[in-house]
C-alpha cells in the first residue's frame, strides 16, 4: 500500500515538471491579440453609442430642458393620479340603492299636486263643482256597475251568434232611419 | 260641506290624472369611447291592459318605429304579472339623441332636454363626461338647496326604492322624521316659488302701466308677507282669491280692482308652469372605463341611476352627469421610456465627470 502511494507521487511529480509541447506558438499569440482587439472594439463601439445617445448631456440648455420636462411629467402624473384616486374614494362613499322592482309610488305625486292645487286656487274653481260626498260615491259606484253590466252584455252577445246578427241588423236599420231623418230635415 | 266635496273631487281627479297611461320606464344610456350611445328603454306595467300603456305618445322619452322592440312577461315575487317591452337603438352621438328630443311626440315632448358628451385627452388618461340635462320650468323660482340642508337634499333627490327601504329599515324613525322635514320644507319652497313666479309674471304684465309701489322691487320686498298670507289661508285660498280678497290684501284695493285681469293672467301662467304634466321615469348611464365622478346613485348592478321627477327641474336645470377615464397605455410606456432615457443621461454625465 505504501509502495503504491510512493509510485503515485512520483508519477505526479514527473507530470508537474514536464512542460507542454507548443508546436504553433505564433497561432496562439495571434489568437490572443485578435481577441484583445475585438474586446477593445466592442468597448469603443459601446462608448461611441453612449456618447452619441447622450451627447445632449453636455449641451446645458438641452439637458436642463429634458430634465424639466421629465420632472413636469412626473408631477402631472402624480397630480392626475392623486385627483383620480381622491374622486374614486369619494365615489365609494356614494349611496347604493337597492332595486326592488316596485312600480313607482304615486302617493308623493298626489300630495304634490294637491299642494299645488291648494296654492293655485284658480285651476279648479269651486263654483263649477257642486257635488256632495255621497253623490261622488254614488257616481263611482254607478260607473263600476255600468262597466260590469256592459262587459256581461258583450259576453252574452259574443256567445250567441243569432243574437249578435239580430243586433247588427237592428243597428244598421237604426243608422238608416237616422240618415233618412237627417235628409228630410235638410 | 261643499268645500269637503270639492276636496274629494279634486283628490279623485288627481288620482285619475296621475294614474294615466304611462308605464314605469327606465332609460339606460350605454356610452362608448367614440361618443356613440346605445340607448335602451325598458317599459313595465302590471296593469292587464299593459300593451295599451306602451304606446309611443305615452312614453316618457323619444321612441319611434326605428327602434328594435322585444316583449316579455315576468312574474314578480308577489305573484303579479309584469308586462315588459324593451326598445333599443344605437345613436351615433349625443347630437342624434338631441334631434330625437326635439322631434319627440311622447309624454314629455314639451320639456327641454339635452344630452352632452365630452371627451378630454389628458395624456396619461382620456376622460369622458356624459350628461342628460333638463331645462328649468320656472323663471323666478328659488333653488331647493336654499331650503334643505345637505342630508335633506340627498333624501330629496333619492330614488323612491331607496326612500322606501330606509323608511322601513332599522333606522326607520330617523328617516321618517327626515321625510317629514323634507316634505314640510318643500311645501314652503313650492309656496315661495308660486309667489315669486306670480310677482315676476304680474310685474311683466303691468310693466309701464303701474305705479312705483307695484314695481318688481317693491313687490319682491313684500314677498315673504304674501307667502305668510298664502300659508295662513291654506285651503280657503282659492275662494279668497276668487273674491279678490288676497289680491286686495297684497296690492291694495284700488290696484286690485285696476289690475285684476293681469293678476288672474299671471296666476294662470304660473299655475300652468308649476302644474308640470311631466311623466316620471328613471335614467341610468353606463360609462366606458373606470368611473371617477357622478351626481347619481349607484344601483345594485353598479349602474348609475337617477330618478327623473318634475320637482328636480322646477327652479334649476337638472343635470344627470357621470365622468369616467380610460388609461392611455401607449402614453404610459412612452413616458416611462422618456424618463429612463433622461435618467440614464444624467447618470452617464455623473460617471464621466468622475
Amino acid at each position: 500500500m505504501k509502495q503504491e502511494n510512493e509510485n503515485y507521487n512520483k508519477v505526479l511529480n514527473l507530470l508537474r515538471k514536464s512542460e507542454p509541447v507548443l508546436n504553433s506558438t505564433e497561432d496562439i499569440e495571434r489568437e490572443v491579440i485578435k481577441r484583445v482587439i475585438q474586446s477593445n472594439r466592442m468597448q469603443v463601439f459601446f462608448s461611441e453609442l453612449v456618447d452619441f445617445l447622450f451627447r445632449w448631456v453636455y449641451i446645458g440648455w438641452v439637458r436642463k430642458s429634458l430634465i424639466t420636462v421629465s420632472i413636469a411629467l412626473v408631477l402631472v402624473f402624480v397630480y392626475q393620479q392623486g385627483i383620480i384616486l381622491r374622486r374614486i374614494d369619494m365615489l365609494s362613499h356614494q349611496t347604493i340603492t337597492i332595486e326592488k322592482g316596485n312600480l313607482p309610488g304615486q302617493a308623493d305625486e298626489i300630495e304634490k299636486l294637491l299642494m299645488v292645487y291648494k296654492n293655485s286656487g284658480k285651476r279648479f274653481s269651486s263654483k263649477t263643482v257642486t257635488f256632495s260626498e255621497d253623490q261622488i260615491k254614488e257616481l263611482l259606484e254607478s260607473v263600476n256597475e255600468l262597466q260590469i253590466k256592459y262587459k256581461d252584455l258583450e259576453n252574452l252577445i259574443d256567445g250567441d251568434p243569432e243574437l249578435k246578427k239580430l243586433i247588427e241588423i237592428k243597428l244598421i236599420e237604426k243608422k238608416l232611419i237616422d240618415n233618412n231623418h237627417k235628409k228630410t230635415n235638410l | 260641506m261643499e268645500r269637503k266635496s270639492v276636496k274629494i273631487f279634486i283628490s279623485l281627479f288627481l288620482v285619475f290624472m296621475v294614474s294615466c297611461n304611462e308605464p314605469e320606464t327606465v332609460v339606460t344610456d350605454y356610452v362608448h369611447t367614440d361618443g356613440s350611445i346605445m340607448r335602451k328603454i325598458e317599459m313595465k306595467s302590471i296593469e292587464s291592459d299593459a300593451i295599451k300603456r306602451f304606446k309611443i305618445p305615452d312614453i316618457q322619452v323619444p321612441l319611434d318605429s326605428t327602434w328594435a322592440f322585444k316583449d316579455s312577461i315576468e312574474v314578480s315575487q308577489k305573484g303579479d304579472t309584469i308586462w315588459m317591452r324593451t326598445a333599443t337603438k344605437q345613436f351615433q352621438d349625443a347630437d342624434e339623441i338631441n334631434r330625437a328630443y326635439k322631434s319627440d311626440s311622447g309624454a314629455n315632448k314639451d320639456y327641454l332636454r339635452k344630452a352632452v358628451f365630452i371627451k378630454t385627452f389628458k395624456w396619461f388618461n382620456t376622460e369622458f363626461r356624459f350628461s342628460e340635462n333638463i331645462g328649468k320650468e320656472l323663471l323666478y323660482g328659488y333653488p331647493v338647496k336654499d331650503f334643505l340642508n345637505k342630508d335633506e337634499l340627498l333624501y330629496f333627490y333619492s330614488p323612491g326604492d331607496l326612500k322606501n327601504s330606509k323608511e322601513s329599515g332599522p333606522d326607520s324613525l330617523r328617516y321618517r322624521a327626515l321625510s317629514d322635514s323634507v316634505k314640510n320644507k318643500t311645501d314652503k319652497w313650492t309656496e315661495k316659488n308660486l309667489v315669486s313666479e306670480w310677482i315676476g309674471e304680474f310685474s311683466k304684465l303691468t310693466e309701464g302701466k303701474a305705479d312705483s309701489d307695484m314695481s318688481v322691487q317693491s313687490l319682491k320686498a313684500r314677498e315673504d308677507e304674501f307667502v305668510r298670507i298664502t300659508e295662513r289661508n291654506g285651503n280657503k285660498l282659492d275662494s279668497l282669491w276668487e273674491h279678490g280678497i288676497i289680491l286686495r290684501e297684497f296690492i291694495g284695493e284700488a290696484n286690485a280692482l285696476k289690475y285684476k285681469v293681469e293678476a288672474d293672467s299671471a296666476l294662470s301662467i304660473v299655475t300652468k308652469r308649476i302644474f308640470a304634466n311631466f311623466s316620471d321615469y328613471s335614467q341610468k348611464i353606463v360609462m366606458p372605463g373606470k368611473l371617477i365622478g357622478t351626481n347619481g346613485f349607484i344601483d345594485s348592478s353598479r349602474i348609475l341611476l337617477w330618478p327623473v321627477k318634475s320637482d328636480y327641474f322646477l327652479t334649476e336645470p337638472y343635470e344627470m352627469w357621470a365622468e369616467s377615464k380610460v388609461p392611455n397605455r401607449w402614453a404610459w410606456i412612452l413616458s416611462g421610456l422618456f424618463l429612463a432615457f433622461v435618467l440614464s443621461g444624467v447618470i452617464v454625465k455623473v460617471i464621466k465627470k468622475d
